[in-house]
């Protein structure tokens, strides 16, 4: 795969500051976007074009803490396909989707919000510069459930956890 | 050098703006009243007006006047009947009418600087404009023949007017309530870059809306001519407390300020809704923003202005000219465009509505999400599901709900000279690439070969029903950068696999089952069966095991059944 941090010039670390994630994309953007050559000849054009989508793409995947962290770990050669949860996880994620379900759920959404932070400071210390390969499998196995819960929170209506420009993660 | 227009193709009004000579954005003035000419057309027996003329004409002459015509593009059936009653009218459609519009104000351009003059223009779009709705202006605007830039939306526009010059930094709502679609932009300002955040919008809703509002609780009809008189009186309550004059019809009326308010109260609360959820897609509380900025005319009314300010916690910023500043905007960017470019200068715009396709059981599996920065491009790897199937129909759609028939279609394509192939062998990848103006475009091309033939992308037309259904991609596989999709693909198959044997087992082997066990088999059963019909492949794997567990006796119990049977078959033959 493409690498999105070498796309926006960060080191491979889930921690980030989106805000100067942001930054780096409006610096890199002045550089390809296709405003830039809008009287040039059309294979130019079509060339911005390809590399604006390009960066566009590599921005959305680190600006999502969990699409960040599935880069890394497919960059460390590790997949979350086929990874599965334990069946007591399993069993706990659909006894609260049921509980939503009912329209009681807000303590199931409560803890999913806890427990999808949780995986994502998690997620932080596993696949920081020099964490080693041994915490991969670790974050393979946060990473798995943290989309559940994620999932789950989608699922409730909850609004997306985008988290704050400036907050420092 | 030649001259860039912005042209703001509004749904009450239209405006054209240029940069002039010492590189300031100014609005033409265009018939010699100011700059705001009636988007209204009038289908004359001998020609076509467009403007005030046309627009003051609606009352004695309605068939011939076509009013608000914005609010019908992107409906691709759209026809109306305009002129004489009868055969003597013609159909026109909505993107004729709008570019009637746009060849007045190319007319009118001209006449101010010169035939020849003329160079690219921008035309601004609602932001929460969809692809039809976009690529219907596109098409107004090769019709009316400019040179089209760019279309750029409206609020992102107004930003540009409002911080470039000023060289504003920080993060910036755009509240844009027009004469009949609304929007709301978040933007960070930085270093010349004008980066959208997100939007949210209607395109249903705007000062049309206020004054059809009015006009209902006057308990007058909502034809052109009663809702312009509907807009004169709510425009005057803007200033004054009361006013008083004569109705349509004839009937001398008094009206309070209090009493416009509260008839038009809920339509200013539909724009509520989309403002918190572009804040909630930004990641922003209301008191991180350094401002909100107004746009469009509607937004002079002081109820509107008295919603704005609560929600947002602070007073709208005043020295924006709402009428004009999305035509400067668009100046600048027409001009920019125009030079190949400016250094200081980059509008980095969204998608406003997530784009998806249609997949088994009429669900949508989202392809570019909503707020992506444009261009955009996605890839997605189809395969057939029959032997020596050639073709495959992919349905396109936008929207936010979770079914294609919620959502608003883009397009069905059909994927055409596929080879022939065993079901399952042929890889077609598609590519959906969403331009600066929004707009999509598909392509595709067959893999297996490994030359990377291009397949046919046609809008489907003559096609039956059936065949539609029979060339509908059923399920998204192979699609190896997307482990949801992937996940939830291997989910349903493994699905109905164990519900097959599950309804095999409980029908033929019903004595192994303790009592209870069937209940709670079938009851996870139901739940596999509607999960594996969502999109969701974590509630599908969650179920997949619930039912695991609740079966893992029964399945035992039958093993050992068949077993017992397997050597008693064998001792019997053996004898």
């Amino acid at each position: 795969m493409t690498d999105p941090f070498a796309a926006l010039g960060l080191p491979r670390a889930q921690a980030l500051d989106l805000a100067d994630l942001d930054r780096r994309l409006r610096e890199r953007a002045r550089e390809v976007h296709p405003d830039r050559f809008s009287r040039a000849p059309a294979p130019e054009r079509a060339r911005a074009a390809a590399a604006s989508a390009a960066l566009h793409a590599a921005h959305r995947a680190l600006k999502d803490p969990l699409a960040r962290a599935e880069a890394l770990l497919a960059l460390a050669g590790r997949s979350v396909q086929g990874a599965r949860p334990a069946p007591e996880f399993l069993e706990a994620q659909l006894a609260a989707r049921e509980a939503i379900a009912r329209g009681d759920g807000a303590d199931a959404r409560e803890s999913a919000r806890v427990a999808l932070a949780g995986c994502e400071r998690k997620l932080a210390e596993l696949l920081a510069p020099g964490a080693g390969v041994a915490a991969l499998d670790g974050a393979v196995a946060a990473l798995v459930e943290a989309r559940f819960h994620a999932s789950l929170l989608r699922a409730a209506g909850d609004p997306p956890a985008t988290p704050r420009p400036g907050q420092d993660r | 050098m030649r001259r860039a227009l912005g042209i703001d193709l509004g749904t009450t009004h239209s405006l054209v703006a240029f940069v002039d000579d010492r590189n300031r954005a100014r609005v033409l003035d265009l018939d010699g009243s100011g700059p705001l000419v009636p988007s209204a057309v009038r289908y004359a027996a001998s020609r076509i007006d467009v403007g005030a003329g046309a627009r003051d004409a609606a009352a004695s002459a309605p068939g011939e006047v076509v009013l608000s015509v914005k609010r019908l593009m992107g409906d691709g059936a759209r026809r109306l009947h305009v002129g004489a009653a009868g055969p003597a009218g013609r159909e026109v459609t909505p993107i004729e009418v709008s570019a009637e519009i746009l060849r007045a104000l190319r007319a009118r351009a001209e006449a101010a600087f010169g035939a020849g003059e003329l160079g690219g223009c921008v035309v601004t779009v609602p932001a929460y404009f969809d692809d039809a709705q976009r690529a219907a202006t596109r098409d107004a605007a090769r019709l009316a023949g400019l040179e089209l830039l760019r279309l750029v939306a409206e609020p992102t526009a107004a930003a540009l007017a409002f911080g470039l010059d000023a060289r504003r930094e920080g993060t910036f709502a755009v509240y844009d309530l027009g004469g009949g679609t609304f929007d709301l932009s978040i933007l960070r300002l930085e270093a010349g870059v004008f980066h959208v955040l997100a939007t949210a919008g209607d395109t249903r809703l705007g000062g049309d809306d206020l004054d059809a509002a009015l006009a209902d609780r006057l308990g007058l009809p909502g034809d052109p001519a009663t809702l312009l008189a509907a807009r004169a009186i709510r425009e005057a309550l803007t200033d004054r407390d009361a006013w008083e004059g004569v109705l349509p019809g004839g009937a001398r009326a008094r009206v309070s300020r209090a009493e416009l308010e509260e008839a038009i109260a809920p339509v200013v609360a539909r724009t509520l809704g989309p403002a918190r959820r572009a804040l909630a897609d930004a990641g922003l509380e209301p008191s991180a923003l350094d401002g909100v900025v107004l746009v469009g005319g509607a937004t002079r009314t002081p109820l509107v202005r008295r919603e704005v300010r609560a929600l947002f916690g602070r007073a709208p910023l005043t020295d924006v000219d709402p009428d004009t500043a999305v035509a400067l905007g668009a100046a600048i960017q027409a001009d920019a465009l125009e030079r190949g470019g400016r250094d200081d200068l980059l509008l980095l715009d969204v998608v406003p509505l997530t784009l998806g396709v249609e997949t088994m059981g009429g669900v949508v599996e989202p392809i570019v999400p909503r707020n992506s920065t444009i261009p955009a491009r996605a890839t997605q790897e189809f395969t057939t599901h029959a032997d020596g199937q050639t073709g495959i129909v992919v349905h396109v759609v936008q929207g936010e709900r979770e079914l294609a028939a919620d959502c608003r279609s883009v397009a069905r394509f059909t994927l055409r000279g596929i080879p022939p192939m065993p079901a399952g062998a042929a890889r077609v990848e598609i590519a959906y690439d969403v331009d600066a103006d929004g707009i999509l475009h598909v392509t595709a091309r067959e893999r297996t070969t490994g030359v990377g033939q291009e397949v046919h992308v046609r809008p489907t037309s003559g096609l039956t029903e059936e065949e539609v259904e029979r060339m509908l991609v059923e399920s998204v596989l192979r699609a190896e950068d997307d482990v949801e999709a992937r996940a939830l693909a291997e989910g349903r198959l493994e699905a109905a696999q164990v519900l097959a044997a599950l309804e095999a087992g409980l029908r033929e082997d019903a004595g192994a089952l303790e009592p209870g066990e069937r209940e709670a088999i079938v009851q996870r059963m139901a739940g596999v069966r509607a999960a594996a019909e969502g999109t969701d492949p974590y509630a599908l794997r969650a179920w997949l095991s619930s039912l695991d567990e609740a079966a893992k006796g029964f399945a035992e119990r039958r093993a050992s059944v068949h077993l017992a049977r397997a050597f008693q078959g064998k001792t019997v033959e053996e004898i």
